[in-house]
């Protein structure tokens, strides 16, 4: 066998460029972001190696469902190992992570002033913990690297954020860190449990999914993976560090957060959560879809509620992730799918929308709507763009986050019908948010021109014009041609579904009524091949 | 005795003939330098011979009985290594204080050597400890690791830079750890008698024969043991007998308080686990019951009152009270091998990261006392008026404001040192917790982790606090106050190699596992 050291590349070229970058600031005065850009294309670079996966011309080697995997002894005392691995859903999100990093290093190029090669050491040092995140396989090193991103986020908070910062960092981490340790907690007592039925002590994923619990255990096991799955995600009521994290961060801390930070908790539950407990998940679905189906709602209501613009942006993420939890928890193909596009669409929309509130926040120093307006006559190209990606956040057909919606409430429609419906309402909440904000900002009078001292707004440069643009561009993608990413998340979703299914079906025998639902769930996931035609 | 018990106690014969050697080069030459030197000497040696009785101990397990009082095995050496090491740590901070504060053209009121006899007596108390296998043992030792520290602790008094105010805290301290040790060493000593009129024993063999005919409900003997335990808790400050503690660590030379933070609790541990291991304690309800609860009440108290602390000392204080109280939670499945292997790396752990932290702590504060350039004047009332000010002050929070903008490196020692006490990956006190869960799921004691759960969710609130306040941008009062801050070499050293343990055994923890695992 040989030894794969793509996946250790990745992270330890991320952790490599962040300390560069620092040393390169402190002595030469100079060259943090050319380094921390080239660290992230060589990333980025090393991950498409994986191409080839994608496009069909490598299949996975027989018995394994990975593309790529390196296990190595770490703690041999605790059965712990070094595993790294990368499958289909893996690949999404690592291509997610580092193409985002790439989108926020360049839009924010010219932002950061103050203590620059420190800020490019925690803005690499974060994404090198996401991407352990995606690839580690092994739950003790997936517990390390989902605490190995928290402190340079929390740093990138604390340091270059607005003004509540240290607040904000403060309760973010917080948050994070006492449900993560019920979550280290429920890591140990599985491993443990695991240990005394089968004599193998061991933390890696593949050997604990067949791990044999009782219902009781398992459902106390669940909800301690859930919890900090939950406040990452975030869902209702563990929300409330979202808020405060997103509007102080800097926009860069910002996109990292909305794009990617927020799906390792997603990320978490399609991989961890629900093959590890079938049964406790099946059992606790209509729990999860109602939190979803609350979140959509109440994140509409307040982001509808808001002046800052960026907490606007931040209570839609709360919205939106409500859909991926309802789309997770439908367990059904159709409506996890629908969950891993509006993973892919919503970083994609919502991290372009940071990126036009801080170019908003540099040029007019304010984000307050209501000092705000009018700003098409002024900024023709930001606003237009602006308006693109509003509208991909309402879910308009042709792109991204509409077909992600779409199929999250087609798939839990069969599931549970009225949360669907009250999670629909949802959808016109988004438009009234969006557009709201579009009317308010870039529409109307222009109050802002009183106070501006005469400078002139400068538009969007071509740099900032590429990144929003590509991004645009990767969400028509995503609108018209989704079935690419079905196709590639897919076996992931396959395993899943199979254990899910066979506890579905031991449930069914003991509750009659559960039939119904299991039914129509089975026959569904026939259909989602024509997606891929729809406009 | 025979020559291969005396072989045994290498490590203690050389301490004492260090002790005795120091005395006489005192008294015929005074040199700070070379008392410091002599001191490490001695430390040094020590720790050769700590390897050489493990290389002569009979491989698997097997231990040397030293008369009657004493037992020599490899975990006991263990311990003992790990406070010969702290010790070092303790002389080299010790030595960068009394620089400051002794002036070496005065020869009035000015004994800098006497910090390194003293320091020498309290580790040979505190190795005695963890070798005792008899009540007469552990109560010489005990003794004699305290009558050592009541001096130590006033040992600001001495430097006659020292300013006022910190002599008189310094004092307070003092006092205040004489009064409350002698009561608890009057309980312990009442214990012991009561154990004594229960079993006719004084040695730990004689007491585990006894214990094991204990009759069910309460007896002479648990009443014993629970005194017993209160003096061991006073020790370790668990709650409720730590009210001494933030005002001791607070007052006393930041040296000493480190010392007496790892070493006056790493011996105190040691003996914890040997008397309750050989003597089968953990079978009795009743005591661990009594431990479950002072874990319980430390790790929510200590760090809830860590909250508020604005004083580093005080909060490093708190904290200390709360991981005590974590380690306890490991502690009360030490009857199986996985307990104790647990406890002894959360006890490295522990001893790593608040040596490190009072290392920190203490070297930015030296610098903050340096007197003006070419001064020879005690810094005067006038300057320690300044030091009230809470920027100035250097234990405060707001002087650590900015500070990794300021100097880089002991910002990013002292966080390491935050982030492994907060237990953050990447730092071994991420291990020692993942240690403390691993052993508190396997004795299925839910209530007392949910209590790790929630102190460290308060912990983190008082940690992070610190850190950011370290990452701030610079205030305009700090920018004028001082650039860098200069520290020695030695204190540079001292940081690195703490630093470095730190994340040694937080990346590659099997290194120390295997070490645990071979005693």
């Amino acid at each position: 066998m040989t030894l794969s050291l793509t996946l250790p590349a990745i992270i330890a070229i991320l952790f490599a460029g962040g300390l560069l970058a620092w040393l390169a600031e402190r002595y030469l005065d100079r060259g943090s972001r050319p380094i921390a850009l080239v660290s992230l294309l060589l990333a980025t670079a090393l991950l498409g190696q994986y191409w080839g996966h994608v496009s069909g011309d490598i299949s996975a080697a027989a018995g394994t469902p990975w593309w790529d995997s390196l296990q190595l002894a770490w703690i041999p005392r605790f059965g712990i190992s070094f595993y790294l691995a990368v499958d289909g859903l893996g690949f999404l999100m690592l291509a997610l992570t580092l193409l985002m990093g790439l989108f926020g290093l360049v839009v924010t190029w010219k932002d950061i002033n103050f203590r620059r090669g420190f800020f490019y050491f925690n803005y690499l040092w974060t994404l090198a913990g996401v991407v352990g995140v995606f690839t580690a396989m092994d739950l003790f090193l997936f517990f390390f690297f989902w605490e190995v991103m928290l402190i340079p986020m929390l740093l990138l908070i604390a340091v270059w954020g607005y003004e509540k910062r240290t607040y904000a960092a403060i309760k973010f981490f917080i948050f994070t860190q006492a449900s993560s340790l019920l979550m280290l907690m429920a890591i140990v007592a599985l491993v443990y449990l695991h240990y005394n039925n089968s004599g193998q002590l061991t933390f890696n994923y593949r050997e604990l999914l067949s791990a044999q619990l009782s219902p009781a255990v398992a459902y106390w096991l669940m909800l301690g993976f859930f919890f900090a799955f939950a406040v990452k995600l975030p869902a209702l009521p563990l929300h409330t560090w979202l808020p405060d994290a997103h509007t102080q961060a800097p926009t860069a801390g910002s996109i990292l957060l909305a794009a990617i930070l927020l799906k390792t908790g997603a990320y978490g539950l399609l991989r961890f959560t629900l093959p590890l407990f079938p049964e406790a998940s099946v059992a606790f679905a209509p729990v999860a879809m109602t939190i979803g189906a609350i979140s959509v709602i109440y994140g509409a209501v307040l982001a509808f509620a808001q002046r800052d613009m960026k907490r606007l942006v931040a209570y839609s993420s709360v919205s939106h992730m409500g859909f991926v939890l309802l789309g997770l928890y439908a367990l059904n193909t159709i409506a996890i799918q629908g969950a891993v596009m509006q993973m892919i669409a919503h970083g994609l929309s919502t991290a372009a929308l940071f990126a036009l509130v801080g170019a908003l926040q540099h040029r007019l120093h304010t984000r307050d709507m209501s000092q705000l307006g009018g700003l098409w006559a002024s900024l023709p190209k930001l606003s237009a763009v602006a308006l693109f990606f509003a509208v991909a956040s309402l879910g308009l057909p042709g792109l991204g986050n509409f077909i992600a919606e779409f199929l999250v409430l087609l798939g839990s429609f069969g599931s549970s019908r009225w949360i669907t419906v009250v999670a629909t309402v949802g959808l016109v909440g988004a438009a009234l948010y969006a557009l709201l904000m579009m009317q308010r900002v870039f529409f109307g009078e222009q109050r802002r021109q009183t106070t501006t001292e005469g400078e002139v707004l400068i538009d969007l440069n071509p740099r900032e014009t590429v990144a929003l643009l590509s991004l645009a561009v990767a969400l028509v993608f995503l609108g018209l041609r989704p079935q690419l990413v079905f196709d590639v998340a897919d076996p992931t979703i396959a395993e899943s579904m199979v254990r899910l299914e066979a506890a579905g079906l031991s449930l069914e025998s003991e509750e009659s009524d559960k039939k119904l639902q299991t039914a129509a769930s089975s026959g569904w996931p026939d259909a989602d091949h024509k997606r891929g035609e729809s406009p | 005795m025979s020559a291969r018990e005396l072989h045994a106690i290498l490590p203690l014969l050389v301490l004492s003939a260090g002790i005795v050697v120091l005395l006489l080069q005192v008294s015929f030459r005074r040199s700070h330098l070379a008392a410091a030197a002599t001191t490490l000497i001695t430390l040094v040696a020590s720790i050769y011979a700590c390897f050489q009785v493990a290389a002569a101990l009979p491989p698997g397990g097997g231990s040397v009985a030293v008369t009657g009082l004493l037992l020599v095995d490899h975990t006991a050496l263990f311990f003992c290594l790990l406070l010969l090491l702290a010790a070092i740590a303790v002389a080299v901070l010790g030595f960068n204080y009394l620089k400051l504060r002794c002036n070496p053209q005065s020869t009035t009121d000015n004994y800098p050597e006497e910090f390194y006899i003293l320091l020498l007596l309290v580790m040979l108390g505190a190795t005695t400890l963890v070798f005792a296998n008899h009540f007469a043992s552990f109560f010489l030792a005990l003794e004699l690791m305290s009558l050592a520290l009541y001096p130590m602790l006033g040992f600001s008094v001495s430097g006659d830079l020292s300013p006022k105010g910190e002599q008189s805290n310094s004092l307070e301290a003092s006092i205040k750890y004489l009064l409350l040790s002698a009561l608890s060493t009057a309980l312990g000593l009442f214990g012991i008698a009561l154990i004594y009129g229960a079993s006719g024993a004084l040695d730990f063999g004689g007491i585990a024969a006894a214990v094991a005919q204990l009759p069910q409900g309460p007896s002479l003997m648990l009443a014993g043991l629970a005194l017993l335990l209160i003096a061991v808790a006073f020790k370790l400050s668990l709650v409720p007998f730590h009210i001494w503690t933030p005002d001791v660590y607070q007052g006393a030379p930041t040296p000493v308080t480190a010392l007496i933070a790892t070493v006056g609790k790493g011996a105190v541990v040691a003996l914890l686990l040997r008397f309750f291991a050989h003597t089968d304690l953990f079978s009795i309800p009743a005591l661990t019951s009594l431990l479950a609860i002072a874990a319980l009440a430390s790790m929510l108290v200590g760090n809830l009152l860590a909250l508020m602390q604005n004083n580093i000392k005080r909060l490093l204080a708190y904290s200390s009270i709360a991981h005590i109280g974590y380690l306890i939670v490991a502690f009360l499945i030490g009857s199986s091998a996985f307990g104790s292997e647990a406890v002894i790396y959360y006890l490295v752990a522990y001893v790593i990261t608040t040596l490190g932290a009072f290392a920190v702590v203490g070297l930015i504060a030296d610098s903050a006392l340096r007197p003006a350039p070419g001064g020879t004047g005690p810094i005067s009332d006038a300057a320690s008026d300044t030091l009230k000010d809470p920027v100035h002050d250097p234990f405060q929070r707001e002087f650590y404001r900015g500070l990794l903008w300021r100097s880089p490196w002991l910002a990013c020692c002292l966080a390491a040192m935050l982030l492994s006490l907060a237990g953050i990956p990447l730092t071994i006190g991420f291990i020692g917790k993942f240690y403390i869960f691993a052993a508190g799921v396997q004795g299925q004691l839910w209530l007392l982790l949910a209590a790790v759960i929630i102190g460290s969710a308060l912990g983190l609130f008082y940690y992070l606090r610190l850190l950011l306040t370290m990452v701030q941008r610079e205030s305009e009062a700090t920018a004028t106050f001082g650039s860098g801050v200069q520290i020695a070499i030695s204190g540079h050293l001292l940081l690195f190699s703490l630093t470095a343990a730190l994340l040694l055994f937080g990346v590659f923890p099997q290194i120390l596992i295997n070490w645990i695992n071979a005693l």
